[in-house]
C-alpha cells in the first residue's frame, strides 16, 4: 500500500466502472466501497450485473472504464494470478477438481503458493473441521460427496490460503433449505471470528436482508439501492419493490400460520 | 499347402518390425503436429473449425490415393532441393508413407484433443482462474487430466487406423504387411493374405487393448493398470524386434542388392528367378515386391532397388514419355540409348519374350471362322462381342487397333481380369483383350491374333540395371533371349491357377531349368 494513501481503507473500491459485452452495458458507472470486514450482500434480478461486479474484483472480468482497487491497489496493475491467490472464490457450480481428493482441492491455493506438505495438511485438518465435515473425508473423491459436502468442500478451498475477503457467487444456491441455512450460518460465524470481508451473490433478497450487514440492489447495470437491510424494506425505488414484494408477502403468510 | 503357409511365416518378422516401425514413427510425427495445433484451437472456435475441416478433408481422400499423391510430390520437391542446395529428397519408400501416414492420423488426433479439453466442464475452469492458477497449471493440472480420456480415445483411434493403412506403404516401397498382401492377392496366395491381415490385425488390437488400459489405469489413477498398458507396448515392441533379429540372415558386408518386383505374378517370379542367379555368384540379395509400375522406374533410377524386369512399351511411355509408338526395333535401340543417358539405366538384357495387350479367341471358334490375324478379325467383328479389362478402352493400343484395322465390335464390355475370362468360358464374349505371357493363353487354348500390321506397341521383357550397381549387367547378360514365352505362360500359370499353386519361388527353379 502507498505510504501517502492516508484515507481510510476499503478492501475493495469500485470507481466508476463499466463494463461492455458488445452492444450490451452490463455495468454502468458504478461506484462503491466495501469496508474491510464488511459483509456486503449483492442482489438483483438475473442480468442485473452483480456476478460480473463480483467477478471484477479477483479481475475474472476486466472494467472497460473506472478502477477497481484491492487493498488500495488497482487491479489492473496487479499481476491477476497473484491477485486472485489473494482472495478467496466459491461458486454455485463449485468446480471441485474431479481428479483431486477434498484434500488436495482445500489445499489447491496453498499448493500454488508454495507451501510445504506439512503446513496444508495441517490447513486441510482445521479447515476440515471449521465447515463441519469429519477428518475421514479428507481421502474422498468429488464424485463420493453429496451437493452438501461439496459446497463444504468448496468453502473450505475459498478459505484455504486464510484470505482477507471472499467472494461467493450464490455458492449455496443449489442446496435443501436446511443444509443451506446451516452453511450459511457457518459462513456468519467466520465472518464474525475471523474479520473476513464477504462479498455474497444472491438473488434471493430474503437471503439478503437476512445474512448481511448491507445490501446492495443492481438493476440493469446500476447501483440503485445500498444499505442496511432496515433501510431497504422501507426503499421506495420500484426495482427494489419488485425485488421486495414476494418474500414479505411469504414471511406475511408465514407469521400468519404461525399465529 | 503348408510351403505356403511357410513362406508366408518367413516373411514375417521382417515385415512386422518394419510395419510397426513405420507406424510407430507415423504417429509420433501426427502427435507431435497435433499437439500444438489442439493448443491452438483452445478457446479459438474459427481456427478449431478451420483445423478440423481440412483434417477431415484429408481423411475423404483414400490412403491408398494419399501415398501415391506424394510420390509425385517429394519427386518435385527433390528436383527443387537438388536444384537449390544440391541434395535430394527419397520420393519412395519411408518418407512419403511417414506423410501420407502421419496426416491420416491427425484427425482423429485433432478432434480427440479438441473435443477432451472442450469437455471440460465451465465451472472447473472458473474455479481453476479464480483460485489463481496460470494458464499452465491450469493447462497441465486441470485441463490435460480431464481430457485424456477422450484425447486418449482419439489416439486409439489414430493408432488402430495408421497401423491398417500403413499395409499400403507396400505401394510406395515401404516394406510392410502390405507386402504379404498385395502379393498374396495379385497370385491368389491365401496363405500370404491371411497372414499379412492377421498380423496387421493382431498389432492394431494389442496396441488398442495397451492404450486402453494406459487410459483408464490414468483415469482412474490405478498407477498398476496403467503401468501395465505401458508394459504391453513394451512387450509388442521387444517381442517384434526380438523375433526379427533372431530370423533376420547374417548381416552381409554393405548394402544387399535388391531386386525389385511389380505386383504380378510374372514380376515375383523373375524377381525370384534374378535374386537366385545373383545368389549363385555368392551375393547377398532382397526382393522388394508389390512396387507400383510408376514407382519402380523412378526407384531403379534412384538407387532404392537395382534390378528389375520392366516392358518396353511401358518404358517408352514412363521413362521417355514418348506418346506414340514407334517400332519394336526403334523402340529398343532408343531404350538402350536414352535410358543410360537420361536415368543412368542400363538395359542389361532382353529376356525374349513379350507381355503385350493382344486381343485373343478360343482356338477352336478362331480356326472355325478362319481367324488367325486382326486384319481377318475386323471383318468379322462387327458380329462378334469383345470383353476387356478395365482400362483397355482407355489405352492407345485400343486407339492403334481401330486406326490400324478398323475394328468395330458388336458390343464391348469391361470386366476385372477374373471375369473377362469367365465372360468368354460363360459364352457372353466371343474376344478378349490379354496379355502375351499369360498363363491363361495355353491353359485355356486360346490363340492370340496376329498383328500384321504392327500396329500394337511392342511390351519386349527388358532386364533393367539401376546405377548404384552396374556390374549387375555383366552378371545377368546370361539371361538374354533365353526366357521362351511359352515357358514365361507355363510358369506364371503355376502361380496363377487355383488348383496345385506353385510359389514364386518354384515357379522360378521351374523356369531356371528351361533356361540351361
Amino acid at each position: 500500500m502507498p505510504a501517502a494513501d492516508t484515507r481510510p481503507q476499503s478492501l475493495v473500491a469500485y470507481a466508476g466502472v463499466s463494463v461492455r459485452r458488445g452492444d450490451n452495458r452490463v455495468l454502468a458507472n458504478v461506484t462503491l466501497a466495501v469496508p474491510a470486514g464488511a459483509f456486503v450482500a449483492l442482489t438483483g434480478a438475473s442480468g442485473a450485473g452483480k456476478t460480473t461486479l463480483l467477478r471484477l474484483a479477483n479481475r475474472l472480468v476486466a472494467a472497460d472504464a473506472g478502477t477497481v482497487r484491492f487493498a488500495g491497489q488497482d487491479v489492473a496493475a496487479v499481476d491477476p494470478v497473484w491477485l486472485r491467490r489473494q482472495i478467496g472464490y466459491a461458486i454455485q457450480g463449485i468446480g471441485l477438481f474431479p481428479h483431486w481428493t477434498v484434500a488436495e482441492n482445500i489445499a489447491a491455493v496453498p499448493w500454488l503458493l508454495g507451501w510445504d506438505s506439512a503446513r496444508r495438511a495441517a490447513r486441510v485438518r482445521t479447515l476440515l473441521d471449521l465447515v463441519e465435515l469429519p477428518q475421514g473425508f479428507a481421502d474422498r473423491y468429488p464424485r463420493q460427496l453429496s451437493g452438501g459436502q461439496a459446497s463444504r468442500v468448496g468453502l473450505a478451498r475459498a478459505l484455504a490460503a486464510e484470505p482477507r475477503l471472499l467472494l461467493l457467487d450464490e455458492p449455496f444456491g443449489a442446496l435443501d433449505p436446511e443444509t443451506r441455512a446451516s452453511l450459511a450460518d457457518r459462513l456468519g460465524v467466520l465472518h464474525r471470528d475471523q474479520q473476513l470481508t464477504v462479498l455474497l451473490v444472491t438473488h434471493d433478497l430474503a437471503d439478503a436482508l437476512t445474512r448481511a450487514e448491507r445490501v446492495v440492489v443492481l438493476d440493469a447495470g446500476r447501483v440503485v439501492a445500498d444499505g442496511t437491510p432496515s433501510q431497504l424494506v422501507a426503499s421506495a425505488h420500484p426495482a427494489v419493490q419488485a425485488l421486495i414484494a414476494s418474500p414479505i408477502d411469504q414471511a406475511r403468510r408465514l407469521a400468519a400460520l404461525v399465529a | 499347402m503348408t510351403e505356403h503357409w511357410q513362406r508366408a511365416i518367413a516373411m514375417l518378422p521382417d515385415r512386422l518390425a518394419a510395419h510397426l516401425g513405420v507406424s510407430a514413427a507415423a504417429l509420433a510425427l501426427a502427435i507431435v503436429v497435433a499437439a500444438p495445433l489442439v493448443l491452438l484451437m483452445v478457446g479459438r472456435p474459427r481456427l478449431r473449425g478451420g483445423v478440423l475441416a481440412v483434417a477431415a478433408v484429408i481423411q475423404t481422400v483414400p490412403a491408398l490415393a494419399l501415398l501415391a499423391l506424394f510420390y509425385p510430390l517429394l519427386l518435385a520437391v527433390g528436383q527443387l532441393t537438388q536444384r537449390l542446395a544440391g541434395f535430394g529428397v527419397p520420393a519412395l519408400g519411408l518418407l512419403p508413407s511417414l506423410l501420407a501416414l502421419a496426416l491420416y492420423a491427425l484427425l482423429p488426433l485433432l478432434r480427440g484433443g479438441a473435443d477432451g479439453l472442450a469437455s471440460v466442464p465451465p465451472e472447473t475452469l472458473d474455479a481453476a482462474d479464480g483460485m489463481g492458477m496460470t494458464r499452465r497449471q491450469r493447462l497441465l493440472q486441470v485441463e490435460l487430466p480431464l481430457a485424456a480420456p477422450i484425447v486418449m480415445g482419439g489416439l486409439r483411434v489414430a493408432a488402430v487406423w495408421t497401423i491398417g493403412a500403413a499395409t499400403l506403404a507396400t505401394t510406395v516401397g515401404q516394406k510392410s504387411l502390405g507386402d504379404l498382401i498385395f502379393a498374396g492377392l495379385q497370385i491368389e496366395d491365401w496363405a500370404l493374405v491371411m497372414t499379412g491381415c492377421l498380423a496387421s490385425a493382431a498389432l492394431a488390437i494389442i496396441t488398442d487393448m495397451a492404450l486402453w488400459r494406459a487410459e483408464t489405469g490414468l483415469g482412474e489413477r490405478r498407477w498398476g493398470k496403467a503401468l501395465l498398458g505401458l508394459a504391453m507396448l513394451v512387450a509388442l515392441v521387444a517381442g517384434v524386434v526380438g523375433w526379427y533379429t533372431a530370423t533376420r540372415p547374417p548381416a552381409a558386408a554393405g548394402r544387399p542388392i535388391v531386386v525389385g518386383a511389380k505386383s504380378f505374378a510374372e514380376q515375383y517370379i523373375l524377381a525370384e528367378l534374378i535374386a537366385d542367379r545373383l545368389r549363385a555368384q555368392g551375393l547377398s540379395v532382397t526382393i522388394r515386391s508389390g512396387l507400383g509400375s510408376a514407382v519402380a522406374f523412378r526407384a531403379l533410377a534412384a538407387g532404392d532397388i537395382d534390378v528389375y524386369v520392366d516392358y518396353s512399351g511401358t518404358l517408352w511411355d514412363n521413362a521417355l514419355d514418348r506418346q506414340t509408338p514407334a517400332p519394336r526395333a526403334v523402340m529398343l535401340a532408343t531404350l538402350r540409348r536414352e535410358l543410360p543417358r537420361r536415368h543412368g539405366v542400363r538395359v542389361a538384357a532382353s529376356l525374349g519374350f513379350e507381355n503385350a495387350y493382344a486381343l485373343a479367341m478360343p482356338r477352336a471358334e478362331a480356326e472355325r471362322l478362319g481367324i488367325v490375324s486382326l486384319a481377318d478379325l475386323a471383318v468379322r467383328a462387327p458380329n462378334l462381342r469383345l470383353a476387356t479389362d478395365t482400362e483397355f478402352q482407355s489405352r492407345a493400343e485400343w486407339a492403334a487397333l481401330q486406326a490400324g484395322y478398323g475394328l468395330r465390335f458388336r458390343r464391348m464390355t469391361a470386366y476385372t481380369p477374373t471375369l473377362m475370362v469367365r465372360a468368354l468360358t460363360g459364352g457372353d464374349a466371343d474376344v478378349i483383350t490379354a496379355f502375351s505371357s499369360d498363363g491363361r493363353i495355353a491353359a485355356d487354348d486360346l490363340q492370340l491374333l496376329t498383328d500384321p500390321r504392327g500396329a500394337l506397341p511392342a511390351y519386349d521383357a527388358l532386364l533393367l540395371v539401376g546405377p548404384r550397381r552396374p556390374d549387375l549387367a555383366q552378371r545377368l547378360a546370361g539371361l538374354d533371349g533365353r526366357i521362351k514365352v511359352e515357358a514365361m505362360r507355363e510358369a506364371n500359370w503355376q502361380v496363377d491357377r487355383d488348383r496345385d499353386k506353385r510359389t514364386p519361388g518354384q515357379a522360378a527353379a521351374w523356369l531356371a531349368k528351361r533356361i540351361n
